[in-house]
């Protein structure tokens, strides 16, 4: 199961398990995204590297206009899959 | 020590499925949380890749997975495909700025970063890959 969902204020949250089979909902919103957002992690249980790739696509994007992501509330396991992949010199990870 | 195995659609929406097994076997052998979610990355690593590299290939993939006191072994075969070596994908600039990093071989680089052993081997009578992995427990 995975959710996606652009609250009023702006931020992204994301809910469940984005995996390859899921990464294209996920895309459609990223896609919106035209300047600096906050994306919120508190109920992703699993993300794969179809997901951080599309993070990572959107980042670039908003990068070169001057914005990008803020990822907040990442659980232990996902933030050591960012370490991992050196995403976390890529991104704010604010908490 | 009972490997149990299963076999899925030769589709990226068979996910689901995929995890469901994985899920049932983690629960009934004790496997803690840290683990389960790297068997879920390296088997959903492994199963998109052959999926999106091995068009044409047998309808079903398998996956085998089996608890052998403190590891985890998984196996991954596919069948009626063409070698392709995990050992030989790109390897990403994982230090590099946003501004040099390209696309390709995340995948493959986060399962060799989280697994003990990766091993590969092709048949080619049978046009057989087979994939296995070592897992230690991380709890």
């Amino acid at each position: 199961m995975f959710e996606i969902k652009r609250n009023e204020n702006g931020t992204i949250s994301l809910n469940g398990r984005l995996d390859a089979s899921q990464v294209d909902a996920a895309r459609a919103v990223f896609n919106q995204v035209k300047e600096s957002c906050e994306v919120d992690f508190a109920e992703l249980s699993y993300i794969s590297s179809a997901g951080l790739g599309l993070l990572f696509g959107t980042q670039k994007r908003l990068v070169d206009g001057g914005g990008g992501l803020t990822l907040i509330n990442l659980s232990p396991h996902i933030r050591e899959i960012f370490q991992i992949a050196g995403f976390d010199n890529i991104f704010e990870i604010a908490y | 020590m009972t490997e149990v195995s299963g076999e899925f659609r030769r589709e990226i929406d068979a996910l689901g499925e995929v995890f469901a097994f994985l899920e049932t076997f983690s629960d009934g052998q004790g496997v803690d949380e840290k683990t389960s979610f790297c068997i879920n990355l390296v088997v959903e690593e492994l199963f998109t890749n052959m999926v999106r590299h091995n068009e044409g290939g047998g309808d079903q993939i398998k996956v085998s997975i089996e608890r052998r006191d403190n590891r985890v072994l998984l196996e991954i075969v596919d069948t009626d495909v063409e070698p392709f070596d995990p050992e030989t994908a790109e390897v990403p600039m994982v230090d590099a700025g946003i501004g040099e990093r390209r696309p390709g071989g995340l995948g493959i680089y986060l399962v060799r970063s989280m697994v003990d052993d990766l091993n590969y081997d092709y048949e080619p009578e049978g046009r057989r890959m087979r994939i296995t992995v070592t897992k230690t427990l991380e709890n």
